[in-house]
């Protein structure tokens, strides 16, 4: 167990941690909504964008244009901030003193080379779990008081993946439910893999002369 | 938290080497034990390729459950999914195109994985020097 003070230091490094990544995943997200829409403005063509442009509804002020482009990396950049923040704050809330186990040290490490990170397979797929099934709650509901749910032809296409999915209340319940599962899973492969590759790293680092 | 003397405590997901902060009773010491594991840094190389693999699985999941649930006669499989291909070239709702995906999911997925860590370790890196310089300076770590 960690006293007091040592809690009040880890939480603080929780909370830089958190920031960090907020603005990794906001950079990431701005990116990719900026660039997505620079493609699409580049191949030009008849109806550029038809499908991003929707984007607007949840992103106001958005559209495949130029000046749409940069509202769009900042709309990226708060939306990939935000989802930072909510999936590191369950992960290491969830783990809370056990993040400081979960480490590959080496010889090499020092003060200002700190130890590698593990992933916990429960910890990622809680933390990521919560975010993707919040996302899709939060997107259908807002379609669903907005009063365009009806209208909603691509979203309701996510019942391909997603059975018992609709674009309704009770749907994105069913919806949620089923992402946190998926996201669970894949949050496993990828710990997995992640854990692996960095454990073999480290042992050959070892092992090198 | 304390290990006996004798046996020294070591992470319990790698036995690389021993944890010699985390032996120590010294307040200091445990604290920047605390500091210094709640400030790890990502293996770039490691995230890139999970990253990478758990893309590539996503992308070839999603053209394989479109594909293996079919549509009628006459009408296109996946024609929203199949939209992708004016970001990646190549890339359709058909087998040889799920093959594509996979490359195309792996190349992103590591991609973002890189770039996730890169932001990370160069963040912690630049804090951490921040701190070290703060406490040589004027020993307020």
């Amino acid at each position: 167990m960690l006293d007091d003070a040592e809690g009040k230091v880890l939480n603080a490094a929780i909370r830089v941690n958190t920031i960090i990544i907020a603005v990794a995943m906001g950079l990431l997200c701005g990116a990719i909504l900026w660039s997505s829409t620079a493609i699409l403005l580049l191949r030009g063509g008849p109806d550029v964008g038809a499908h991003l442009s929707l984007l607007s509804v949840f992103f106001p002020g958005y559209s495949v244009s130029w000046s749409g482009a940069w509202i769009g990396l900042l709309w990226g950049f708060v939306y990939g901030a935000l989802s930072g923040i909510v999936l590191y704050w369950s992960y290491a809330r969830t783990l809370h003193e056990r993040l400081c186990e979960l480490l590959v040290d080496s010889p090499a490490a020092s003060t200002l080379t700190p130890p590698i990170f593990l992933f916990s397979g429960n910890g990622l797929g809680i933390g990521l779990g919560t975010l993707m099934a919040l996302q899709l709650l939060l997107t259908t509901n807002w379609l669903v008081a907005r009063g365009t749910a009806s209208e909603s032809n691509n979203a309701a296409l996510l019942s391909q993946y997603l059975p018992g999915y609709t674009v309704s209340f009770s749907g994105s319940i069913v919806g949620a439910l089923e992402l946190f599962a998926v996201a669970f899973v894949a949050s496993h492969v990828l710990a997995g893999i992640y854990n692996t590759v960095t454990r073999l790293r480290a042992t050959r680092d070892m092992a090198a002369p | 938290m304390n290990a006996p003397a004798s046996r020294p405590v070591q992470s319990p997901e790698v036995a690389l080497e021993p944890y010699k902060v985390r032996n120590s009773k010294s307040m200091g010491d445990r604290g920047e034990w605390i500091v210094r594991s709640a400030f790890a840094r990502f293996d770039l190389v490691a995230l890139g390729i999970a990253m990478g693999c758990v893309g590539a699985l996503c992308l070839w999941a999603a053209t394989a459950v479109l594909l293996v649930k079919e549509a009628p006669s006459g009408v296109a499989v996946g024609p929203h999914l199949a939209l992708l291909a004016n970001f990646l070239p190549g890339y359709n709702v058909s087998w040889p195109g799920s093959i594509v995906g996979l490359f195309y999911g792996f190349l992103l997925g590591l991609g973002f994985g890189v770039l996730i860590a890169m932001v990370w370790n160069i963040a912690h890196h630049i804090y951490l020097v921040q701190a070290v310089t703060r406490r040589y300076f004027a020993g307020d770590l």
